[in-house]
């Protein structure tokens, strides 16, 4: 196996409210291999996001970082200084956010917002820096560069701008790039589109890259392993393949029964309750009142996550009494 | 912002917006005409009508509170849209955040406030003289007005002419910040 770029262990991030203590993220423990492909996925509201915001460091109040440790290239960096963390920032971690559309200041053209991100990291001579957007434009598919980055972004179409924020969180050459839940607001042939991109371009420049979603024909589609997060823990990880084949987790089940499929004439499964209340969630297994298969130790303790054959963890009790159907 | 500093600031602005202008300023021209010393400062030779400045620090320092709300207001509600989150993380500063992200992006409503500002304040003063609480030393639109009121029916034109020019300069103002905050929207260029 090669190299962790990012190894998150024990990760807790709660939000002080009025209303008690939000556990968002409760343990949160994964690794991103150099070069792959991760797929964060769960429904909303399962400390997906929140889980990307505090790797770099930008957990809003009245949310905190409890405990844990990430470590990126080597480093900690719950260690680090704010300042040291600006450079991190879009330098060597990047991340586009879901909605392309108030991504972008639309006060500023193309180019000096991309100029910004380019100058904020590097010493450039105002030439450079010009082809440098140029090319960056150019590799997302912005037909005419030159002219496009003079360009407000009113003046770009959905999919366009989701490309220029693309090009933005690629400007500085980041090592790791956070992707959340990057086309769900774009109609789905630019999706497409703008997925088959962010793939090329993982791949031409050697990055990680990790993309938080909870469409599992995404997953399938570009991610090596994925990441199953309910209410703020991990449920399972494993390689995708293995994943949709034999899931272990009961969510995971649920979850990719919960995909619309073409060739099956069913009546699409629904995932029954909701996601619990993160402010007093249920005791023991998070996921103890919505499984199907629950038994009284899942009411009791929560369980950790255990290694049941190389490279695929499941955090449940029950696996090896349960068959669970997966797809494919 | 949302912090100490702000509830501090904010709790202020509250103060200051209960507070009366106008019977301030008719209290305090009143007291400084009854106990005036002297009518003009003289500064580097240019003589400045003390009653005429009571009445503009008053409307200033009372005059700002609104203003300040309105910017913290249009701030908040900018500072959570996605570019500001989107610049953070990658790499922004807290000061190239307010500067270059969230101050252009609400310097619309504050051009158009300010301007409001000074109509409203020419008309303040303008009032506030007509009523004859102004400072008679100084000569502004409303105190000629004033002046001329009792001799509206001999010569129209001493109260008509003033009261146009008010009219008109009010009416300017809100122009000029129409006119400013559509020429620094991008949408409109071109």
């Amino acid at each position: 196996m090669s190299e962790n770029i990012l190894e998150v262990e024990g990760l807790r991030t709660h939000f002080y409210t009025e209303a008690g203590v939000v556990l968002a993220v409760d343990g949160v423990s994964f690794n991103v291999l150099k070069g792959e492909t991760l797929g964060l996925v769960g429904e909303s509201g399962s400390g997906k996001s929140v889980t990307a915001i505090s790797i770099l460091r930008l957990v809003p109040r009245p949310g905190r970082i409890v405990e844990g440790k990430i470590t990126f290239q080597g480093e900690d960096l719950l260690a680090k200084t704010e300042e040291e963390m600006r450079d991190i920032r879009g330098g060597k971690i990047a991340i586009i956010f879901q909605d392309p559309i108030s991504s972008l200041n639309p006060v500023y053209t193309v180019e000096s917002q991309l100029g910004d991100v380019i100058n904020t990291h590097q010493r450039l001579s105002k030439e450079d820096v010009r082809e440098k957007i140029a090319e960056l434009l150019q590799m997302v598919g912005i037909p005419e560069p030159y002219v496009r980055m003079r360009e407000y972004p009113h003046q770009f179409s959905g999919g366009m701008k989701q490309r220029v924020a693309v090009a933005r969180a690629l400007a500085c050459e980041p090592d790791l790039l956070f992707a959340d839940e990057p086309t769900t607001n774009l109609d789905v042939t630019i999706q497409a589109q703008v997925l088959g991109l962010m793939k090329d371009l993982k791949t031409s420049l050697g990055m990680s890259m990790v993309m938080i979603t909870h469409d599992m024909g995404i997953v399938a589609d570009i991610t090596s392993r994925v990441v199953v997060l309910y209410a703020g823990r991990v449920c399972e990880i494993a390689p995708t393949s293995v994943l949709y084949e034999r899931p272990r987790h009961p969510y995971t089940e649920a979850l990719l029964a919960a995909v619309p499929r073409i060739d099956q004439r069913k009546k699409l499964a629904i995932i029954p309750g909701n996601i619990p209340n993160l402010i007093s969630p249920p005791s023991g297994c998070r996921f103890h009142p919505r499984c199907p298969y629950a038994k009284e130790t899942c009411k009791e303790k929560m369980p950790e996550l255990e290694e049941i054959e190389p490279g695929h963890l499941v955090a449940c009790y029950e696996w090896r009494n349960l068959s669970l159907n997966g797809v494919g | 912002m949302g912090g100490v500093t702000d509830d501090i600031l904010m709790r202020v602005a509250e103060v200051f917006l209960v507070f009366p202008t106008l019977p301030l300023i008719l209290a305090f021209t009143r007291i400084y005409i009854v106990a005036a010393g002297s009518t003009y400062w003289n500064v580097l030779g240019i003589n400045i009508p003390v009653g005429l400045t009571i009445v503009i620090t008053i409307l200033g320092v009372f005059g700002w509170a609104g203003n300040a709300r309105l910017v913290r207001g249009e701030f908040l509600r900018v500072k959570e849209f996605e570019f500001v989150k989107a610049a953070k993380a990658l790499g922004a500063d807290s000061r190239r955040i307010i500067f270059r992200h969230v101050l252009p992006n609400i310097l619309s409503p504050i051009i158009v406030v300010s301007t409001l500002t000074i109509a409203y304040a020419i008309l303040s003063e303008a009032g506030i003289s007509f009523l004859g609480f102004g400072d008679p030393n100084a000569i502004t639109w409303g105190q000629m007005m004033q002046e001329s009121f009792v001799d509206i029916r001999i010569a129209w034109w001493t109260e008509v002419f003033p009261g146009l020019a008010v009219l008109w300069s009010v009416f300017g103002f809100n122009l000029l910040g129409d006119g400013l905050s559509d020429a620094l929207n991008p949408r409109l260029r071109e």
